[in-house]
Order: structure tokens, then C-alpha cells, then sequence
């Protein structure tokens, strides 16, 4: 559907993207996750023909880019960074414009679109005075527009306020139920894990993990105790997940490696007569430093390697 | 066709679009205000100044003297301002990637950009004959124009003769227009472009001026700008004249190229 094949763009000494292979299936809602300067607008530009590669090429359906750009941009619709617009022109006649650009400007479309953004009252306004929740809307909007087969969305809850990031996410939920190909880039993991259902993890221009996005994160194992005998309640536990699993974080203990066994867990500390007061999993915690974790590794491999 | 009718439509949609025509236009209205309230009038006088005592006489001459005026700054500016604001200016609102995210040929988009600022410069020069004509027709009536080798040439005559000094200077501007686009797809900065194209006429014109780069002269255009005042003799010497408009072609087109090589290939990053 869309994939990329040893993508690589060199800016004078700095390797943006290095030999990137990514295969996004029809029907997917691929995250494509990274911290900010990890390569992920480089890779996105390249995709949609804006950028050229230094080397290996990106597939859209059947079509090569850079050189089939014009027949792949048939079937892709987004925007790389913020949506831009034609600020002294209303919404809808930028719809429009855009719309005749790849052959449907019609109003019934238009009013379509800016009905499943909920951008229809404020459409004819001018750009200029959008709020940057409105303007992405119109972004949105404007990449559904000629009902592409895959949306290529670059941070689109960026900057958002917390009901904006809800309504785009579950817009782009609801893009993939209805069998759109959704390619969203994100820096953050739990909003490509509220979404997606595959992705991939990229820094400095290299793909660090990939899979489905139960997989990504570190097996939901840990677990976090709250009990007033400390001591006691580590050696028990010690004994079954093994004492190097066992770390203290302020007044819990967290307990990794449980592997689905809690409730043998509670069993055996209820057994030792240790009184527990709570017992929570640690993994929200745990994604984000997972993250960091794997991207800071990252890091090292490429320090280790100067040479890539 | 489809790009061409949403570049011109984007151009009229700006507010610069009407400053420039209206700045424009302004000039030869302001000449003739000055030419009828002035109590000295200019008499003979060579090449531009000669077309000035004419008009203060002839509204017929006023059309002709704005463009004498206009090709020395004010025609150059605006050029480079339409030339150099399609692709940079654009990329500077990060428009450029939203329309290229279409699919649109980048020689398409190019060659609509540029197609649409040489009309804007056409009706710029059309507006300038428009405001001449009516200012000059209230304040000194159209006659028959009197030709600088003496002799005159009926009214309609005097009109085509004006018709085709406009075309002459619209092919010269097209140069100007050409090198701005040029400068544009290689600046990400539209003021840079325009700054830079005119800044490159100014020199050129410099060069023109002496005598010790007469060796170069054939080859600036800059330098033929002027050969229009050719048609106002009789008979009409048309040498400098088409070897100007094949000197205009040649510019054009080298620049012209040069900016869709660059373009096709360029990186777009804002």
C-alpha cells in the first residue's frame, strides 16, 4: 500500500534518514512514532514527492516516487508539519482550489469534508482568522477531499488543546473502521496506542521497533505494591520474580516479570501474613521511559558508529 | 489551463496585486497633473526628455513619455515583485507544499506562476496606457502625433505605433520577470528575489553606461530596453528593434529554463 524502500536523505553532513524500510498495509492505522528531529517530516516530504531522496525510493500502490509522483499523489491526501493555507482566502475556496488540484471540487464534497472535520459554520471565514484547532480541521479536511486510499497525517493533535486531541484522534479512528489507510506521525507513544494498530519507532532516521502496537510496549508485567513492610514483602516476592526484578519507587515496590502471574502474587503475600495495601500496574508509567529507553539506545548504537 | 485559472485567481485575491496596478497607473497622472499645472513647459530635449515636452503638448505623448519614465525603475520593480513572489513568496507561507502535495507537474506550476505574472505586468502596462490616454485626452486633447525625425502620423497610427512600443517594453519586462522567478525557486525569501533580480538590472543598466564594457553591450538586455523610441521616426529603423526582441526572447528563455531545472529538483522545506 505504502511502503519505503532504503529511504535515505543526506543534508550535507547530516543524515536525516538512514536506509528507512517501512510497509504499511491496506487498512492499517500506522503510527509512525518518534521524538522531534528523529526524521519523520524528512521521511513524510519524501513520501509525497516535496523532498528527493539521496537514495532508495518510496511506493505508493503501484507507483515509484519520485518519479510516478504525479500518479501517486492520485490516491494520498495530508499535510507534512502545519497545514498551510491561502490566509486571505476563506476555508471553503481554499477547499475548493485544492479540490479542482486533484480533479473534485465540487460542493457537495466540500460540505462533506467540512462536515466530518465540523468546520461547516466557520468555512467561510477567512483562513487568517482560524485558531490553530480550526486550521487543523481544515487540514484534515482538505486531505479527505478527493477520498483518498491513504492519509498521511504529520502531528496532526499537535498543539491542540485536550478536546481537540480527542475529536482528531477519534476522526482518525473512525477514517480507519471505514477501511482508510491512515499513516499518522506522532511523538507520542499513547496516542499512537489509542489509534493505531501497528507501528513503528524510528530515531535518528533508523527504525528502532516495529510491529502491532500490543507488542510495541514492554509486556504489561509490572506492578506496583503498596505495603508498610518493605523489607519482608521484597524477599516473598524476590522469590518468585526473581530479586532483580524488584526496584523501589517512592513508597512502592515495583515488581516486574509477573508475566500474568498477579494473583499467585497477592496469594503468596496474603500467605506470609504481609498486609498489602495496594496494588496497581506500573505501566503508564513505564511507556514513556520504555520510549525514551529505546530511542536513547538508539543514540548509543549511532554514537558507537560514526561511520552511519 | 486549470492551474493557470487558480494561479490568476490566488492573484487576484491579494491586496499587493491592486497596490502595484494602482502605483503604477498613478504615474502618468501625476506626469500629466504636473505637465498642466507647471507654468515652465519643457521644450525639445533628447530621447525621454523629448517625449516629455511632446506630451505637454499631445495627450497622445503622454502614454509614450509614462513608458520612457516607467522602463527606468518603477517597471523593473514591479516585475521583479511578480516575478519573484509566485514561488518564494509562496514558499515563505508554506503554501507551496499544500499545492504540491497535489497532483500537479512542477514544470505545470512553474509555467502557471509564470504565465500569471507576466499578465499581471501586461495589464500593469495596460493600465498605464489606459490612465495616460484619459488624463492626457482631458488636460491637452489627443492629436495627431508630431514623429521625433519630424512629420507626423495620423491619430490610429499614432495608437499602433504605441500598441507596439508597449509590446517592446513588455517583452523587456518579461526579462526582468524571468530573472526574479529564476532567483525565487533558488531563494526561500521573496524579498531576496525581488531584491536581488533588481539589484542585477540596476548593475546591468551601470554597465550599459560605459563605454569600457561596450564589448558586453550586445548582450544585456537592459541595454535594449530603450530601442522602442525607434518606432516614433520615419521611416522606422527596425534593426535595433527586432535585434532587441531576439535579445529579450534569448534572456527570457535561458532564464526561464534555468528556473525550472532548478525547481524540478529542488527540496521543498518549508
Amino acid at each position: 500500500m505504502l511502503a519505503t524502500h532504503g529511504l535515505t536523505k543526506r543534508f550535507g553532513h547530516m543524515l536525516a534518514v538512514d536506509h528507512l524500510d517501512l510497509s504499511v498495509h491496506r487498512g492499517d492505522v500506522f503510527g509512525f512514532l518518534g521524538p522531534n528531529g528523529a526524521g519523520k517530516t524528512t521521511t513524510i516530504r519524501m513520501m509525497v514527492g516535496l523532498i528527493f531522496p539521496t537514495e532508495g525510493y518510496v511506493q505508493v500502490l503501484d507507483h515509484r516516487l519520485p518519479g510516478d509522483r504525479l500518479e501517486a499523489l492520485k490516491h494520498v491526501g495530508g499535510f507534512v508539519e502545519v497545514p498551510a493555507f491561502y490566509r486571505n482566502m476563506t476555508g471553503r475556496e481554499n477547499l475548493r482550489m485544492l479540490g479542482e488540484l486533484s480533479g473534485d471540487g465540487s460542493e457537495a464534497r466540500i460540505n462533506e469534508v467540512l462536515d466530518v472535520v465540523g468546520l461547516r459554520e466557520r468555512a467561510d471565514s477567512k483562513v487568517g482568522d482560524y485558531s490553530h484547532g480550526m486550521n487543523q480541521r481544515l487540514g484534515i479536511a482538505q486531505a479527505l477531499l478527493h477520498k483518498p486510499e491513504v492519509v498521511i497525517l504529520d502531528e496532526p493533535t499537535n498543539g491542540l488543546d485536550p478536546q481537540g486531541m480527542k475529536d482528531v484522534r477519534e476522526l482518525v479512528r473512525a477514517l480507519g473502521a471505514a477501511g482508510t489507510t491512515v499513516f499518522l506521525s506522532s511523538h507520542l507513544l499513547n496516542e499512537v496506542e489509542q489509534v493505531c494498530n501497528r507501528a513503528v519507532i524510528i530515531n535518528k532516521g533508523r527504525v528502532v521497533v516495529e510491529g502491532p502496537v500490543s507488542e510495541l510496549h514492554p509486556e504489561h508485567s509490572a506492578v506496583k505494591v503498596l505495603t508498610r513492610d518493605q523489607t519482608r514483602a521484597r524477599e516473598v516476592l524476590g522469590a518468585v520474580v526473581g530479586a532483580h526484578n524488584i526496584a523501589l519507587d517512592e513508597e512502592y515496590l515495583v515488581v516486574d516479570g509477573v508475566n500474568g502471574n498477579v494473583p499467585d502474587l497477592v496469594e503468596e503475600l496474603v500467605r506470609q501474613g504481609i498486609k498489602v495495601e495496594a496494588i496497581v500496574p506500573a505501566r503508564e508509567q513505564g511507556l514513556e521511559d520504555y520510549f525514551l529507553g529505546l530511542t536513547q539506545s538508539a543514540d548509543v548504537d549511532a554514537a558507537r558508529s560514526p561511520a552511519a | 489551463m486549470k492551474l493557470l485559472k487558480l494561479e490568476f485567481k490566488k492573484l487576484i485575491n491579494q491586496k499587493r496585486t491592486f497596490v502595484g496596478w494602482a502605483g503604477i497607473a498613478a504615474v502618468p497622472i501625476i506626469m500629466v497633473v504636473a505637465l498642466a499645472l507647471q507654468s515652465h513647459k519643457p521644450q525639445g530635449g533628447q530621447g525621454p526628455d523629448r517625449f516629455f515636452s511632446l506630451a505637454a503638448v499631445n495627450g497622445m505623448y503622454v502614454a509614450i513619455a509614462a513608458i520612457a519614465m516607467l522602463t527606468t525603475f518603477l517597471l523593473p520593480l514591479l516585475a521583479s515583485m511578480a516575478g519573484s513572489s509566485p514561488i518564494a513568496g509562496e514558499a515563505e507561507q508554506a503554501t507551496l507544499k499544500t499545492w504540491l502535495f497535489r497532483p500537479v507537474t512542477r514544470g505545470g506550476v512553474l509555467m502557471s506562476k509564470w504565465v500569471t505574472a507576466v499578465i499581471y505586468m501586461a495589464i500593469a502596462l495596460g493600465l498605464v496606457a489606459a490612465a495616460a490616454y484619459i488624463a492626457g485626452a482631458i488636460a491637452f486633447g489627443l492629436h495627431a502625433p508630431a514623429l521625433l525625425s519630424g512629420g507626423s502620423v495620423s491619430l490610429a497610427h499614432g495608437f499602433w505605433l504605441t500598441f507596439l512600443a508597449y509590446l517592446f517594453v513588455l517583452a523587456g519586462v518579461i526579462c526582468v520577470l524571468s530573472l526574479a522567478t529564476l532567483l525565487s525557486t533558488i531563494a526561500n525569501s521573496s524579498l531576496t528575489a525581488t531584491i536581488g533580480a533588481l539589484v542585477i538590472v540596476i548593475v546591468l543598466n551601470v554597465l550599459g553606461n560605459f563605454s569600457f564594457f561596450d564589448v558586453l553591450k550586445p548582450y544585456l538586455f537592459t541595454s535594449r530596453l530603450d530601442a522602442w523610441q525607434n518606432l516614433f521616426s520615419s521611416p522606422i529603423d527596425w534593426t535595433p528593434i527586432t535585434h532587441g526582441l531576439i535579445s529579450f526572447a534569448i534572456t527570457s528563455a535561458v532564464l526561464t529554463v534555468g528556473a525550472w531545472l532548478t525547481f524540478r529538483r529542488k527540496d521543498v522545506l518549508v
